[in-house]
């Protein structure tokens, strides 16, 4: 097959988060997912990214930081020539830790927030941990590190995006993503408790108009989530198109939720040169391209722009993953969406914490 | 017809005239580099490049023997004719005079692109409004003659390095200008005979305003640093490409070299000129292209310009 170039690499160094968000993007078999790569195989992992034509590399978890061979990782990602990026949580890391990684080569910083006060986001975090947030964040500025703030946004948090951007403009973010929680693994667990109402959808859209209109920083993203759009979301640019995950246990796959869909055979970095993984894995290869698509989205204009939305989602809510994404308009499972939208809502959470995972 | 405009222009002229351009009040203030008064000679000469071409697409506009027979004149104070070598010929001497080199001053290839975009402005102006309105728009004039009086007095005193010679075109303007004001103003103040037409002179007296003070905000942009944005990365080789997170933007290896000597020591003018030694027989639009790409650049957050 001939694979196209992928320009990002995800790497979850961990599953290990001293957070419990109740939408992490994680697998719900988190306990399953053994943390087989050392430094050195990272190392490994990135040379043969680079030479793949990657240019970013997005450290993540998890809480990556939960590793304290993290600064040999971030040098490995350096000495590849990657541009590093860290996600983190800012706990356990602290500013001196950060200090250490932007001497070792770090580029830039992503810290999640989750909301705009103590009070709220420590809830939703399950963790004290804003105020050693606003303090990482003050780091990153100090180190002269781009700092990105990532913000999942959900019914209890939206109607607060006006206080979630004037607090990162206090914190002089470069970019703010306001990231509409994505329905899938432990999001969609907690589905009834997160999903927010169109109306709230609709002002907090206003609000990010009007704030943007004030001033041009930070940057600020904010898309409609696909439940609200009545198309799919682009999801990773397509299936193994731009970006690799390479999960703990080394397994590469197309994005964070791939390993959970069933019949799907993708190789690990510890047997496989990246490489191959890539370009040669019956999973990778599963939902490249067209090919794999079915009416509607095989004769659809929209496919060159949406491509056909996510696998995982499709899988979720239909039990095919090769079906169309139900939240296309399109789709004739898309009545599950509509019905999820129009569904009681709850405020019972079911946070992430092994305890509560599927395995 | 009301003396109300009168007022009304020569209080926008007051309020807006770009004799308060930080700029103009550090050169007159002996405050400018010899760089730095160099760099406005020779982009301000596109300005008085244009001035010629705008008053023949003014003449077009007149069905007034009488008016463009008076108009006319204008061209010949810039271009020249047989009494007079024209205010074109002592701008260049006012170049000369500065150390700049004639022949490059006159190819106007180093004039950086917000002073084009200025001056290109004011001919586009005068194309697309009517003859009341550019007239009214030339009205700066009213305000130019006595402050070409103090600059030629402030270029004595502060930039004594400048040959007396150099100011000839300040002091020729300083008779020229009131005289096209007066004329200017008499034909504005006769035909803006309703509401709706002053409103529209005093529109375009701001505008032109503006025009000039953005050919100054252009001259100092000429002089602001360039230097890698935080946390962007500029990737050479094979690919060059610059980096930031979430962004990879690829770019040419002449791309890749301008950056590269955009390391916050060298202003615009001095990039693009480490630029055209490396390249001496590149054609006359070099120089364009590296200030476009450093706007391209700027605009893409991937080089800041502090001020």
């Amino acid at each position: 097959m001939n694979a196209p170039r992928p320009l990002n690499l995800v790497a979850e160094l961990t599953y290990r988060c001293p957070l419990q968000c109740p939408y992490c993007s994680n697998p719900l078999q988190l306990g399953a997912v053994r943390e087989a790569l050392d430094a050195d195989d990272w190392a490994r992992v990135f040379r043969e990214a680079a030479a793949l034509g990657v240019v970013h590399v997005g450290l993540t978890g998890g809480e990556p930081s939960a590793r304290s061979d993290l600064p040999e990782i971030v040098a490995g990602a350096e000495a590849a020539g990657l541009y590093s990026h860290l996600v983190t949580a800012a706990v356990p890391l602290d500013p001196d830790g950060l200090a250490v990684l932007a001497e070792r080569g770090l580029c830039s910083v992503q810290i999640s927030l989750q909301d705009a006060d103590a009070e709220h986001s420590d809830r939703i975090a399950g963790t004290r941990s804003f105020d050693r947030k606003q303090v990482l964040a003050a780091a990153t500025k100090k180190l002269g590190l781009p700092l990105t703030l990532n913000v999942v946004l959900h019914r209890h948090n939206l109607d607060r995006t006006r206080e979630i951007i004037r607090l990162a403009r206090a914190l002089d973010a470069d970019r703010l993503e306001l990231a509409n929680a994505q329905y899938q693994g432990w999001a969609l667990l907690n589905r009834a408790a997160l999903l927010p109402t169109r109306s709230q959808l609709d002002h907090a859209a206003g609000v990010v108009r009007e704030e943007c209109a004030e001033s041009d920083r930070p940057e600020i993203l904010f898309v409609l989530p696909d439940y609200f759009r009545d198309r799919p979301k682009p999801c990773m640019a397509g299936w193994a198109q731009q970006h690799i995950v390479v999960a703990p246990n080394g397994l590469a796959l197309p994005c964070h939720g791939a390993a959970e869909l069933p019949g799907l055979e993708f190789w690990n970095v510890q047997e496989h040169a990246l490489a191959e993984c890539w370009s040669d894995s019956p999973g990778m290869n599963a939902y490249r391209g067209e090919d794999w698509m079915p009416e509607p989205c095989r004769s659809c204009d929209a496919r060159k722009q949406d491509f056909g939305g996510c696998r995982c989602q499709a899988f979720a809510l239909t039990g095919d993953a090769s079906a169309t994404d139900p939240a296309c308009g399109l789709s004739p499972h898309h009545a599950a969406i509509e019905e999820a939208v129009a569904a009681p809502k709850e405020d019972v959470f079911r946070f992430r914490f092994p305890g509560n995972a599927a395995d | 017809m009301s003396a109300g405009l009168e007022a009304r222009l020569r209080g926008i002229l007051a309020e807006r005239y770009h004799d308060r351009h930080p700029f103009n009040l550090r050169l007159h203030g002996g405050d400018c580099e010899p760089d730095e008064v160099r760099r406005w000679v020779r982009n301000r000469y596109y300005y008085q490049t244009r001035i010629p071409i705008k008053d023949g697409v003014i003449l077009t506009k007149s069905e007034d023997r009488a008016f463009r027979r008076g108009w006319i004149r204008r061209i010949h104070d810039h271009d020249g004719d047989d009494r007079n070598q024209g205010g074109l010929e002592l701008w260049l001497q006012l170049a000369v005079a500065c150390g700049l080199d004639r022949d490059e001053t006159a190819s106007l290839r180093q004039v950086l692109p917000g002073v084009r975009r200025a001056c290109d402005s004011y001919v586009t102006f005068v194309e697309s409004h009517d003859l009341l309105e550019s007239v009214a728009s030339s009205l700066t004039e009213l305000a130019a003659g006595a402050y070409l009086g103090h600059r030629a007095e402030a270029f004595r005193k502060y930039y004594d390095w400048i040959a007396e010679d150099g100011l000839d075109y300040f002091l020729s303007r300083t008779h020229q200008a009131p005289r096209d004001a007066e004329e200017g103003l008499a034909f504005v103040l006769e035909h803006a005979d309703t509401t709706e037409r002053e409103e529209r002179c005093v529109a375009a007296l701001e505008k032109k305003c503006s025009i000039l003070w953005q050919l100054l905000d252009g001259v100092e942009w000429g002089g602001r640093r360039p230097q890698l944005a935080n946390g962007v990365r500029l990737r050479t080789g094979d690919e060059p490409m610059v980096v930031s997170p979430e962004r990879a933007i690829r770019i040419g290896g002449s791309g890749a070299s301008i950056l590269e000597a955009c390391d916050g020591s060298r202003c615009v003018d001095e990039v693009a000129v480490s630029v055209r030694e490396a390249f001496p027989d590149a054609p006359n639009g070099l120089e364009s292209d590296v200030y476009a790409f450093i706007e391209e650049m700027e605009r893409a957050h991937v080089l800041e310009l502090p001020e």
